[in-house]
């Protein structure tokens, strides 16, 4: 074959462009340790995920600046979200599908994967700075596709817990009974956490602080005297940190109706006292009826 | 002319992307063009071809056009 | 008394211009879709539901990626056998019944489809990916399966003519149209085989709950089979228009026959055995294999280059040839009023510039910053949407006088044309690369969001969407101008002053090329080869991962009945969770 000089030039030149591609690219991968999504995490079943990660998607801490975050993708959202990491940590996402293709794509970053249902995609990330990130998914998914959207908020480290909230107390009791609230606080961090765990009560506030270590499990029960409360519904709010939890609790009183708090306003006990306790003090409270008795609004704790 | 129309024309279109790509290019080098500013240059960038292009050639005196 | 084509071949030249028009009204259809898009994405103009942003989507890159390229390239390669050869086809019943079936196949596709747009159950807005799980209806699949029977037939009907021919001509050389049309059929053949699969052995059947489910992966990835090959079957006829008709009518002739060849083989082998760089963010692959997709779609880009040095010496002999002189001189020689010429050489340009986001795309560890967003739909109009689709409708300018015998409209308005194309893509695929960069997302009816904002390194997001507005603009002028002078030649009278049907002689000829370069049995056995190696071993592990039907989906077909599932549902669950809690309440009351 006749090949003018020009074209093997040419040709060269072209093969030389190819080769040094390729060499780009492998460099990325093995110099700079780009690795791609692929096949390193088994098939799981999109109906179900029942499995330990993605039956309770949320971020845990593997290792002294790692964390795991399992997510998952669903018309038309993505779970957990907001996901929030701090700074200067790598996190490796687990993501999967529970019906069709999504993506997970943090904006304006290379963090970018298909989501496949059966497949899991992992991927590894270091994050520096704190600094919020917009999440698409930029796979058609359905007629909402558009509304697909999530956020990774990286927060500064004393920001960041793995803080689990759960209070319980019943719904309802009778008059004079105790009301027992009690709030679970799991610390999914490895390391202990030093904290606060309040009750808000009616007009009452009680706190106490706790140590967890990583891992365990803390259960703080107050202690609340319903004749103190008054009858009606109350409602309580238990916080840690920015994590709260509230219900009501409603206290009845079978055999009298009505005024059988108005003597309940005088007497605010120091909850701060029971604070002080280890295992769940005691403490008073002090009732705000809704129901009637102008006086008992007087006595609403403006003195607090 | 010192081109012909069809050729004058093409290279007025290839202007397009010489100006929508140098602002990306230049934004790299930290050298913003407003949109406007991009306008301008452009269709300073077309004056000046347009002047070449119809400018009479030295020695055909008065053919342009 | 003119040569054209239609002299010549007066039944051959019916079935072209039919196929030209059919994929002309694709082109209008699709590009009108298109303007709607670019007016809803941006927020210029939103008179629709966003849902119905999808159906639209879904019109637009069927009519326009599969319609309307494919039923071009059944003209184009018509035309060049029956010149090349110089023989007309063996039946001419037999050319009018494959495309009869593609028109079938095309029309019952768009019926599903544009049902999308009605309150009834049909619908398949499920874009031209189709990936499982979202199902369309199967009227949708089936349409495509005849679609491309139809297209094998066309390839089958071509076959004939070369086998017919040979028989005569036993010592010659493969005429270079012809053997450019040869390759790419058999490029086709192989490639079709994946979304043969897909549809045939998964996707109808699930469609049409013969089976409860499909593997995900394991669709997509025989779609990709399919689907990057797709890209070069768009794109070989726009080659063998800049290898035999642009040197001719740049006034000279084509550099070299032997180096046209080696192209088309390089394609016909390294076309399919690639796919995956489609996948490259697919978990269930693993990273081997989407290295190997990337080393090959680095060769691929070899053909490319090849042919950028081919056509460019080829014009540049051409200029020269008309008195041309000096190093970039000869530029101003070249026939730039012409818009066959001035079309095909701006289509050029342009694909040099989508070689360089391409070049991006391709880069595996570099896709992750570009997979799937706006970037790529810039890449692409640069691609199918302007080195194909302006290449077209150039050429088109010539190929009217040949198929109908009259002279063309206007050549200024369709110089104008070309160029407006040029402009407008030039605004609007910037913008979208530029868009894609700062992670807007592709195919996505409004790419606004409520916790954040895309920040634009340069200018302002608001800026872009004007750009991408302004090009779709032109771009949709430029479509307006196109269709007059269409509409226009074929309201002409018969001409007898036309240019001849010829194509462009070579400079180097075939007797240059070696033999083995025509030994068409050799290439398509190592193509299968590579396709093997390339694809059992990724094809083996989907499937040993997922198993061949999947595992358990939620059924979704996307359609009014999508929403009512997804509204029925949301109802559900919400009168359930309502409920639990109220028993909750109740039970708390009562003990
Ligand atoms: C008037 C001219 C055109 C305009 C204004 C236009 C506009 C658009 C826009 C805005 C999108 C992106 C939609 C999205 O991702 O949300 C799009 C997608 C697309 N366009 Fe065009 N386009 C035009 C012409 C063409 C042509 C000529 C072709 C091919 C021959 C083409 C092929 C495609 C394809 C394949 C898609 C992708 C569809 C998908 O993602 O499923 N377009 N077009
Ligand atoms: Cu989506
Ligand atoms: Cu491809």
């Amino acid at each position: 074959m006749n090949i003018h000089t020009y074209e093997k030039l040419w040709l060269i030149a072209a093969m030389v462009l190819i080769v040094g591609f390729i060499a780009t690219i492998t460099y990325g991968s093995v110099g700079l340790g780009i690795t791609m999504v692929g096949d390193q995490q088994d098939t799981v079943e999109p109906t179900e995920l029942d499995d330990e990660r993605f039956s309770d998607p949320r971020v845990a801490q593997v290792g002294e600046n790692e964390y795991e975050a399992y997510v998952t993708a669903q018309m038309f959202s993505f779970q957990p979200d907001p996901i929030e990491v701090p700074e200067d940590s790598e996190v490796t996402f687990y993501v999967t599908s529970r019906d069709v293709i999504h993506s997970f794509s943090l904006v304006g970053t290379n963090v970018n994967t298909m989501v496949i249902p059966g497949e899991v995609a992992e991927m590894t990330v270091e994050f520096d700075e704190p600094q919020d990130y917009g999440v698409v998914c930029n796979e058609y998914c359905g007629p909402n596709h558009h509304n697909m959207e999530g956020m990774v908020h990286v927060v500064p480290e004393d920001e960041f817990d793995l803080t689990e909230l759960d209070a319980e107390a019943p719904d309802e009791v009778e008059t004079g009974d105790d009301i027992d609230v009690t709030a679970t606080v799991e610390n999914r961090l490895l390391d202990p956490i030093e904290t606060t765990v309040t009750l808000e009560i009616g007009n009452e506030t009680v706190s106490e602080d706790v140590t967890i270590d990583g891992g365990e499990t803390d259960e703080t029960t107050f202690t609340v005297d319903s004749a103190q409360l008054g009858e009606g519904d109350h409602e309580w709010t238990v916080t840690v940190d920015e994590h709260t939890d509230s219900w009501t609790v409603t206290v009845v009183d079978e055999l009298e109706d009505g005024d059988a708090d108005d003597d309940a306003d005088d007497e605010s006990n120091e909850n701060t006292d029971a604070g002080d306790d280890t295992d769940g003090g005691e403490n008073g409270t002090e009732d705000e009826t809704d129901t009637d008795e102008t006086e008992s609004d007087a006595s609403g704790g403006d003195d607090e | 002319m010192r081109i012909s129309k069809g050729a004058l024309l093409i290279v007025i279109a290839f202007i397009a992307p010489l100006i929508v790509e140098l602002r990306t290019v230049l934004a790299w080098v930290n050298v913003e063009l407003t949109l406007l500013e991009s306008a301008v240059l452009g269709i300073g960038l077309i004056g000046v071809i347009l002047v070449w292009a119809l400018w009479p050639q030295e020695g055909t005196s008065e053919s342009a056009g | 008394m003119t040569n054209t084509y239609i002299e010549s071949f007066p039944a051959e030249a019916k079935v072209v211009r039919a196929a030209f028009y059919s994929s002309f009204l694709a082109l209008a259809i699709g590009g009108l879709f298109g303007i709607i898009q670019t007016l809803h994405r941006t927020g210029y103009y939103r008179f629709m539901d966003s849902a119905d942003y999808y159906t639209v989507l879904t019109a637009h890159g069927v009519l326009l990626a599969i319609t309307f390229t494919i039923f071009f390239l059944v003209g184009v390669f018509t035309w060049a056998t029956t010149t090349s050869l110089d023989r007309p086809v063996e039946d001419i019943r037999f050319t009018w019944a494959w495309y009869g079936l593609m028109v079938l196949g095309t029309v019952l596709t768009a019926i599903p489809i544009f049902a999308g747009f009605t309150d009834s159950e049909m619908s398949a807005s499920v874009l031209f990916t189709f990936y499982a799980p979202l199902q369309g209806h199967p009227l949708f699949y089936f349409g495509l399966v005849l679609f491309v029977v139809g297209t094998w037939l066309a390839g089958v009907d071509w076959f004939r003519s070369w086998w017919a021919w040979k028989q005569e001509h036993p010592d010659e050389r493969i005429p270079l149209p012809t053997f450019m049309v040869l390759t790419t059929t058999l490029m086709w053949y192989i490639a079709t085989l994946g979304v043969a699969a897909a549809i045939l052995l998964f996707l109808l059947p699930w469609s049409l709950g013969l089976v409860e489910s499909v593997n995900p992966l394991l669709t997509r990835t025989l779609f990709w089979f399919f689907g990057h090959p797709v890209v070069y079957f768009w794109l070989m006829p726009a080659y063998m228009m800049w290898y035999v008709l642009l040197p001719k009518i740049s006034g000279g002739k084509l550099f070299s026959d032997p180096l046209a060849r080696v192209v088309f083989v390089l394609f016909l082998i390294l076309s399919v055995p690639t796919g995956i760089h489609h996948q490259y963010l697919d978990p269930g692959i693993a990273e081997g294999f989407k290295f190997i997709a990337m080393t090959n779609t680095m060769f691929l880009l070899l053909p490319s280059l090849l042919t950028a040095f081919t056509v460019v010496a080829s014009m540049e002999h051409g200029a020269r040839q008309r008195g041309g002189t000096g190093y970039l001189g000869w530029l101003k020689a070249l026939p730039w009023r012409d818009p066959v010429f001035a079309g095909m050489a701006l289509a050029g340009l342009m694909f040099a510039a989508a070689g360089f986001s391409g070049m991006i795309n391709a880069g595996m560890n570099i896709n992750y910053l570009v997979h799937n967003t706006f970037w790529v739909v810039g890449h692409f109009h640069l691609t199918v949407g302007t080195a194909v689709a302006l290449t077209f409708m150039a050429v088109t300018y010539w190929f009217l006088p040949q198929v109908t015998g009259k002279a063309l409209w206007s050549r200024s308005v369709a110089l104008g044309q070309v160029v407006l194309w040029f402009v407008g893509m030039t605004f609007m695929s910037n913008a979208m690369h530029r868009g894609g960069l700062l992670g807007i997302p592709r195919r996505t009816a409004e790419p606004q969001y409520e916790g954040f904002e895309f920040e634009a390194a340069v200018g302002s997001v608001g800026e872009l969407d004007a750009q991408i507005a302004l090009g779709g603009a032109l771009l949709t002028l430029s479509l307006v101008l196109f269709f007059a002078n269409v509409v226009g030649t074929a309201l002409n009278s018969r001409s007898d002053d036309l240019p001849a049907n010829e194509y462009a002689d070579t400079l180097s000829g075939p007797s240059d090329a070696p033999l083995v370069l025509d030994n068409l049995k050799l290439w398509t056995a190592i193509a299968i080869v590579l396709v093997i190696f390339a694809y059992s071993f990724p094809l083996l592990s989907i499937i040993e991962r997922g198993g061949l039907f999947g595992p358990e989906l939620t059924e979704l077909p996307v359609s009014i009945g999508l929403g009512l599932e997804y509204l029925w549902v949301t109802t559900v669950s919400t009168v359930t969770a309502a409920g639990e809690t109220a028993i909750t309440i109740i039970a708390g009351v009562s003990s």
